[in-house]
């Protein structure tokens, strides 16, 4: 305990005030003016490992569970394999790279870390990608809560013999009723509660705990999948490639927002998470070692959710895999707990199932409560105020979402399709600030274990650009065609028109506030 | 299972779980040796 004590005041020693302005630190160790510095000290990760064990808990979320293997489904398996390793290079590591150098090199949350690198003109820009993050959070406690919800019945045997209709009366009685409310309230609670215990004591204790379980857990289900007879139909299903498939430019656009909406690239989180770095390491080779820990994780549950079900289900297999389902939750919460109730020793198997949803739900949870409080530190708000505030905000916000299907599925889509438009302000600010420069300055800084060549500026100038614009023309296309009449309807779920009009609000109100947001957080 | 199945996980598996491994065995030595230094 003492030890603890001693390890956690070194940590606060050492820490930011070492900012820098327009520029990454220059001489750690140097404070810069009183109103430069952080109001409160900054505690850091103990280690790499705790760093890296924390950014894959951030990346490693419900996703890798539930949306990929449905995706890859839709694709009749190893075709979309193709393309969404493609996007890991062109999208996920470039996007994750910045948000380590620029949380590393600011010791802001994303206002500061806009606000520092191309001034505070741009810090709506970053308030912007908080909030599109904290909107998230509201519902994501949700899902969080059903996850919960569902370990608890897997727990109690409630899962076994399970039959198709009652699985979907199960799912409708949860989400029609309230009890979403008291399983947010919950959700948010353990993880307001973890980021009040701090970073060290708190979220990498935490992640310590969930992200070597979650992998224990995926892999003793991986192991079960893959030895039940017909399995091996499942996992040559999802490694067979359809080669006309890459034809399809859907399965590009598929693939790319897979990436950005798994990997955690452009949502602020990894920025957030980088504040807390140690001075001097690295920040390459751990994007590259967060990219890739996220995408194996996604590998693990594809096969184990292949093989399982065709192993059980082996003619309804393709459409199982394939629909979306009720609020696109249909594979974890109808098929799922039907499936492990066939097997033997099913409730262990289900409590295993949801206790590894669980885990990665919340550790991307609790990153993004800590944008917010990171944003409210910033802004001169104590932590220890900070954190309850956004507790109790994230509760009250989140209920309409717990409440309404319909709600949740407007949230969902208005902020998912928001993170697109993150990663895109991301780039824009390293664009401006010049991206050789970037480059120069903040990913290669001192520490670095691996450095990055020009094939960086050239894959930000151009790539990332035009994946930005394919993916938002994309999906507006998208929601156009689903509704040709309405599309445009700022009150329908899932419409063009919500989204511009949510998004529309939003910038209009922090632009307008842009001064004051920039004062409070840069002090300038 | 066919062999262009075979092949795909081959790969595919490769290059992400054998990628990973590489990467941690070049962060532990950096590591180490920012440790010795």
């Amino acid at each position: 305990m003492d030890r603890q004590r001693h390890d956690r005041r070194r940590a606060f020693g050492n820490s930011s005030e070492t900012v820098g302005r327009q520029g990454p630190p220059q001489r750690p160790g140097v404070p810069l003016g009183r109103k430069m510095v952080n109001r409160e000290l900054l505690e850091q990760f103990t280690s790499r490992w705790a760093l890296l064990i924390s950014m894959v808990g951030i990346a490693v979320g419900t996703g890798n569970i539930w949306r990929f293997p449905r995706i890859a489904a839709k694709y009749e398996g190893g075709a979309f394999l193709i393309p969404w390793l493609v996007f890991l290079f062109l999208w996920s590591i470039p996007i994750i790279m910045m948000e380590y150098s620029m949380g590393k090199g600011t010791r802001k949350g994303t206002i500061g870390a806009f606000g520092r690198l191309i001034g505070p003109r741009y810090a709506w820009m970053g308030a912007f990608v908080g909030l599109v993050s904290t909107a998230i959070m509201f519902y994501y406690s949700v899902v969080n809560g059903w996850c919960l919800r569902y370990l608890v019945l897997a727990l109690s045997g409630s899962l076994q013999g399970l039959t198709a209709d009652g699985a979907r009366d199960m799912w409708n009685e949860l989400i029609h009723g309230y009890q979403p409310v008291f399983f947010h309230f919950l959700s948010m609670a353990a993880g307001t509660l973890i980021v009040y215990r701090g970073v060290i004591g708190g979220i990498e204790k935490a992640n310590r705990i969930f992200i070597p379980s979650l992998l224990v857990l995926l892999l003793v289900l991986l192991g079960r999948a893959v030895t039940l007879p017909g399995a091996s139909g499942g996992v040559q299903a999802f490694f067979t490639i359809r080669w006309e498939m890459l034809l399809d430019y859907r399965i590009w656009l598929d693939a790319l927002t897979q990436n950005a909406w798994s990997t955690g690239a452009g949502w602020g989180l990894i920025l957030t998470y980088a504040v807390y770095m140690r001075p001097g390491e690295d920040t390459v080779l751990n994007s590259a070692i967060t990219a890739f820990g996220n995408h194996s994780v996604s590998l693990i549950a594809g096969i184990m959710i292949f093989a399982t079900v065709y192993a059980l289900l082996p003619l309804q297999a393709r459409e199982v895999l394939s629909e979306p389902g009720p609020l696109n939750t249909g594979l974890a919460f109808i098929w799922i707990p039907q499936l492990f109730s066939k097997l033997p020793g099913a409730s262990l198997f289900s409590i295993l199932f949801f206790l590894a949803l669980f885990f990665a739900s919340m550790s991307s949870l609790i990153s993004m409560i800590e944008l917010a409080v990171r944003l409210l530190n910033d802004a001169g708000i104590r932590r220890r105020r900070a954190i309850p505030v956004v507790g109790a905000l994230g509760f009250g916000m989140g209920i309409p979402s717990a409440l309404s299907p319909s709600f949740f599925l407007n949230q969902d889509w208005v902020w998912g399709v928001g993170l697109i438009v993150s990663g895109a302000l991301m780039s824009f600010a390293v664009l401006r600030f010049g991206v050789c420069r970037f480059r120069e300055s903040y990913i290669n800084a001192a520490g670095n274990d691996l450095a990055v060549g020009r094939w960086y500026d050239v894959l930000v100038r151009t790539c990332i650009p035009v994946e930005v614009a394919a993916l938002i023309a994309w999906w507006f296309w998208v929601a156009a065609q689903a509704d040709p009449e309405g599309w445009w309807n700022p009150l329908r779920v899932e419409s063009v028109g919500t989204c511009l009009f949510q998004w529309g609000a939003a910038l209009v109100i922090l632009l307008a506030l842009n001064r004051w947001i920039a004062r409070k957080t840069l002090g300038e | 299972m066919s062999t262009g199945s075979l092949i795909a996980m081959f790969l595919v598996v490769g290059l992400l779980w054998g990628g990973l491994t590489v990467l941690i065995v070049i962060a532990l030595d950096r590591e180490k040796k920012k440790s010795s230094d």
